[in-house]
């Protein structure tokens, strides 16, 4: 048995020549004990140096992410106490207004959360939070990468995954909560029902099929939601996050041109131990807030709703912001219904809920090529374009970002009109054009602004001032002031990542407390 | 991790920073110390009295109606001259500027009167709350004085005096989801009918108001007699709007105008996800 | 000592830093405050956390809870965070970027592997691969059966009918039966013929419009006793229940989309995403006073569908 390392010939161990005990290092064990069984020393030291640019537009895709990982670990506990039954119970929890009345197994024991279950609130509420900034971020991140053309090639299968995440998660949101049962949710399922009935030649078999039957169907909407939402869902959308990492880790992270950044290299923070404690910071901060906003700020109050009937109703109802858009639609569709030949399509209810978030996705998923065929561009692009260098794609973008906020904006016709005391038919009216007018105004707008910051000097990066100094013969000069932390960065040329610091005129093993708190790790040659 | 030698330093803003949430954790962790057993889940449980003294409350009328005292009428009259007949004609017949108010009722003139909607600021399409013009009695005399205009009929309902004492909230609030709830929305916030005209936010009215507005119907508002609702369900639903809708558990925190996910999108997105970024802007590089 | 090359081509892989190199200075221009700022950071995480515990022990409360807890992990995490930004290497490093794409002669021995096994598979076998084909088209659209059929009933004409039927009462959430003195002017109620309250395919909107008989359209005469008019509460747009009643303009809004169908009209659609108007039941009052159906509904309520004609 061999007492000295395969390498680098260092003892361990044992005693060596000069009488001295070497200690055991125990990094150096652990590490030795798993590339023995995992073979992580060849491309080890490779992964820990592996570097991630910092622009801060490239964290807005963490933010997802870790609102995913909250979302499965509030979503944990939640299922440890939710029942995901229609059988009918006699509410006798906490919440008297509900006392004796009879309601669904899933309402009351969602109820039973908020009231019954110490910090049960609190992670329930984190958990709506943290679906709604889950799918807010996505949608930011998509943003960010569209208008920056981080989609072309060789990306373009990110790009496609990425929008099927969108997708999922708009859709397990939506499921998720609909699980309460609750009078708003319900009504929202009520709709699912009648948008499916809406499909010509198929609509009523689906409908009957997932549902059940006719409307509420038999009750196991309920449960085929949850088995969704908890299994099935979230088994994609890890999936799909899994391959979205891979993909990034494999082509590297796209960068923003500066200095001595290429397409050939990638500049930045190594992942251990800069980013990685960048990263993990930035997971609990979110963490604080979502669980902040868990705490403080009510969200989906069932209690007040009261449990579903299919003969109840509420005004002002909305559903959560990701459908809005679908919501708007629907809202401001003219009645068109087609009848003829023994057959009737609901244009006004097919169009807006099945065939336009069709027509969406579709161009959300082909845009790459789409944009690859209009500009001629095939080539491969690692670094990023500034938005206003590309008006075109930018105004695009600002006009399709415009319609669909104007779409979001119209599913609250009813609550505007209160809010501004105008007729409710005057506002549906204006949505009616606004829907078309916005996005041409925008798109315009956009792309003046887009010429006017491209032509402008040193536009987007921070002023340094400059004092003005009068010398003792009256004249006056200008000098820029001191540094501010953060402006000699991007002034200095990147360089490798170090494995050895020079100390006194050779490279030393240093310990901790080095200047850097990089370790020596021993590199084979 | 040092490499310079520790410097003497003069206060710096990070340093300030962080003072506050120190403070703040300090003084919330004293503050939870202090509030152990905030929450008390009220139990289902009753003594046996107490479900006796429920059952004598229930026993007794749900509502009684009843006219003021006849010696208000004069009081009435002078009012009602002084400020209703302009619009509304002496007689109170109507003009083409007000209704007719002959036949109306009591209980109709109270509710338009004490909710300060009558006297009219300015012609709209529908009168909005205000504060009161008259005091109390004053009002319950101008009602008195117009319901003796005619006789009285089962269409000219009087002022209702609600007893909640023996009401079933869970009734209530059955009946008000399936009533009420799709104009005034679920939490009594109210919201735009069509046309301009609205259903106003509940969270003001009285007891007395509630059960007017149901059996008089005032403006586009339908009227729910006693063959529609029962006075006992009327009562139950009293109870419920000023127990529950006025006083809504919040037990999540802010409330955010209790109009649903209009309002929580925009703190999601606003606060979450803005705020969050904010966050990344700090944390990232400019470019 | 600099300049040892390692794997792949390129720039050198330096492994040899000078002690002074800016890289390796801490992002912080005063390190020495950043890490007493980071500390008090991390400490309120830790007491963020301690104040939640006791808050949880003693009892809990959803606002403590919140503070105390939030506080706690953003504290925890803007220490961590500022530690890696502040103190750690400012940077900025660099790594080569290596093309993942394969040689040209790489990417033709892949695709002739593909191309030529393949034939070599099927050569003069295209029966096989004929069968192979069939048989995965096949499987693919039975193994759909049980994950569509199996999950419901076929719709057959459970959507043309409802309960009500010639001579139906109407009856309230209760049961009760409606009497013909029952609503004032301006009243409404939602009704279910006897026997099936709280269903949703029978959910009936009754208002009362006036004491007289209300002829909403040709043909509907003796619809409309005495000012009773009722209406289908599904909506004929997405199916909400059309539960809000103006009783001085005579209109019924449907709460979801904003609808809204004229009353004293027949129903008729007037303003909003609804395509048709809502289906009227016929009523009559019989000897004793109550209120009762004529007959079915004449069209299938709700919203509409492809059978629909």
């Amino acid at each position: 048995m061999s007492s000295t390392t395969p390498t680098t010939g260092i003892p361990i161990g044992k005693p060596s020549g000069d009488g001295k005990r070497r200690r055991i290092d125990p990094v150096d064990a652990g590490v030795r004990w798993l590339d023995v069984r995992l073979g992580i020393a060849k491309n080890g030291r490779v992964f820990l140096d592996k570097i991630f640019p910092d622009h801060w537009s490239f964290l807005l895709g963490e933010i997802a992410l870790y609102s995913f990982v909250i979302l499965v670990l509030t979503g944990i506990f939640l299922s440890l106490f939710y029942n995901p039954s229609t059988a009918e119970v006699i509410y006798h929890g906490a919440y008297a207004p509900l006392r004796g009345l009879k309601v669904s197994a899933a309402y009351a024991s969602s109820v039973d959360i908020s009231f019954g279950v110490r910090s049960g609130l609190v992670i329930r509420q984190m958990h709506h939070w943290a679906a709604d900034v889950f799918v807010g971020s996505i949608a930011v991140h998509m943003c960010r990468i569209f208008f920056t053309g981080a989609f072309r090639k060789p990306r373009e299968l990110n790009w496609i995954v990425g929008v099927t995440l969108l997708m999922m998660a708009i859709i397990n949101g939506f499921i998720g909560y609909s699980l309460p049962d609750d009078l708003v949710s319900g009504t929202g399922i009520r709709l699912a029902f009648s948008f499916l009935l809406s499909m010509p030649l198929v609509g009523s078999y689906l409908a009957f099929f997932i549902f059940g039957g006719n409307w509420p169907g038999d009750g196991s909407i309920i449960p085929r939601f949850f088995i969704l939402h908890v299994l099935v869902l979230p088994l994609v959308i890890i999936g799909l996050i899994g391959a979205h990492l891979y993909l990034l880790v494999r082509q590297k992270h796209t960068q923003f041109p500066g200095k001595g950044r290429t397409e050939h290299n990638v500049v930045g923070t190594p992942f251990y131990p800069g980013f990685l404690a960048k990263t993990t910071g930035f997971l609990f901060m979110i963490g604080g807030v979502l669980w902040a906003l868990g705490g403080l700020a009510q969200i989906n109050p069932i209690w007040q709703f009261g449990p579903y009937q299919p003969y109840q109703i509420s005004y002002a109802v909305q559903p959560d912001w990701y459908m809005g858009w679908l919501d708007g639609a629907l809202r401001i569709f003219p009645s068109w219904e087609f009848v003829g030949f023994g057959h009737t399509i609901p244009f006004e209810v097919f169009l807006p809920t099945i065939i336009f978030p069709g027509i969406t996705f579709t161009i959300f998923w082909l845009w790459p090529f789409i944009e690859a065929w209009l500009t001629g561009d095939r080539a491969e692009h690692q670094l990023l374009d500034r938005p206003r260098d590309r008006p075109l794609r930018t105004a695009l973008g600002a006009g399709a970002l415009a319609f669909y906020f104007t779409l979001f904006s119209a599913s609250s016709t009813d609550v505007l009109a209160n809010f501004f005391q105008i007729s409710l038919n005057s506002v549906l009216w204006f949505f009616r054009f606004a829907v078309l007018v916005v996005p041409i105004i925008t798109f315009f707008v956009a792309w003046r602004l887009c010429l006017d910051i491209a032509g402008t000097q040193g536009a987007g990066r921070r002023k340094r001032a400059n004092v003005v100094v009068r010398s003792a013969e009256g004249e006056y000069e200008a000098e820029k002031s001191a540094d501010r932390p953060g402006d000699g960065y991007h002034e200095l040329e990147p360089t490798p990542v170090p494995a050895f610091i020079e100390v006194s005129g050779r490279p030393e093993p240093v310990g901790v407390g080095d200047a850097s708190g990089i370790r020596r790790i021993p590199r084979r040659v | 991790m040092r490499i310079l030698p520790r410097k003497v330093t003069t206060n710096s803003a990070p340093l300030r920073a962080m003072a506050l949430p120190g403070l703040v954790v300090a003084t919330v962790a004293l503050v939870g110390l202090l509030t152990s057993g905030a929450f008390a889940g009220a139990s289902p449980h009753r003594s046996a009295a107490r479900a006796a003294d429920l059952r004598a409350a229930r026993a007794a009328a749900p509502i009684t109606y009843s006219l003021p005292p006849s010696s208000d009428l004069s009081v009435g009259q002078q009012l009602f001259e002084a400020n209703c007949s302009s619009c509304h004609g002496t007689d109170a017949y109507g003009t083409d500027r007000a209704p007719n108010l002959v036949g109306v009722g009591a209980a109709t003139v109270d509710f338009w009167v004490s909710t300060g909607r009558m006297p009219l600021a300015d012609s709209t399409i529908q009168p909005e709350r205000k504060p009161p013009r008259f005091d109390r009695r004053q009002t319950l005399s101008i009602a008195n004085y117009v319901a003796s205009l005619a006789p009285p009929s089962p269409a000219a309902p009087e002022i209702p005096n609600v007893n909640t004492a023996g009401a079933n909230l869970a009734d209530g609030n059955t009946l008000f989801v399936l009533n009420c709830a799709g104009c005034h929305t679920v939490t009594g916030a109210g919201d735009a009918l069509a046309d301009g005209y609205f259903a106003p936010s509940l969270h003001k009215a009285s007891k007395t108001q509630v059960a007017e507005a149901m059996r008089t119907g005032p403006g586009n508002m339908p009227r729910f007699g006693p063959g529609t609702l029962s006075d006992r369900q009327t009562a139950d639903i009293v109870a419920y709007v000023v127990g529950t809708i006025e006083h809504p558990v919040n037990r999540g925190g802010l409330g955010l105008g209790e109009i649903g996910p209009v309002a929580e999108g925009f703190v999601a997105l606003l606060i979450g996800v803005g705020g969050i970024m904010l966050i990344a802007f700090w944390l990232g590089e400019r470019a | 000592m600099s300049g040892v090359t390692t794997e792949g081509d390129g720039p050198t892989h330096s492994p040899v830093a000078a002690f002074d190199d800016p890289h390796l200075r801490p992002y912080a221009q005063h390190p020495g405050r950043a890490e007493a700022a980071i500390g008090a950071c991390l400490f309120a995480g830790v007491l963020g956390f301690v104040a939640y515990g006791i808050t949880y022990w003693v009892g809990g409360q959803t606002q403590v809870e919140g503070i105390t807890l939030g506080v706690g992990l953003f504290g925890f995490g803007f220490g961590m965070a500022a530690w890696g930004k502040y103190l750690m290497p400012k940077g900025p490093f660099v790594e080569e970027r290596h093309s993942i794409e394969g040689t040209d002669a790489e990417v033709e021995t892949l695709s002739n592997a593909v191309a030529e096994r393949g034939k070599a598979v099927f050569h003069r076998r295209g029966v096989l691969g004929g069968l192979l084909g069939l048989g995965g088209a096949a499987m693919g659209v039975v193994l759909a059966f049980p994950v569509l059929r199996s999950l419901g009933p076929q719709p057959k004409k459970t959507l043309f009918v409802t309960d009500w039927k010639r001579g139906a009462h109407l009856v309230d959430l209760n049961g009760r039966r409606i009497t013909v003195n029952d609503l004032e002017v301006g009243g409404a109620l939602t009704v279910w013929p006897q026997g099936f309250v709280g269903t949703s395919q029978d959910q009936t909107m009754l208002v009362r419009a006036s004491f007289d008989d209300v002829v909403t359209r040709p043909g509907r005469e003796s619809w409309g006793p005495q000012g009773y008019l009722a209406y289908s509460k599904l909506c004929t747009h997405a199916g909400c229940p059309v539960g809000l009643y103006m009783e001085q303009t005579q209109q019924l809004l449907c709460p979801c989309h904003q609808s809204l169908f004229d009353v004293l009209g027949g129903g008729t659609q007037v303003f909003g995403p609804a395509p048709r108007p809502l289906p009227q039941l016929p009523l009559y009052i019989d000897s004793l006073g109550y209120l009762r159906a004529q007959a079915p509904y004449d069209q299938p309520v709700g919203p509409g569908f492809w059978e629909r004609s």
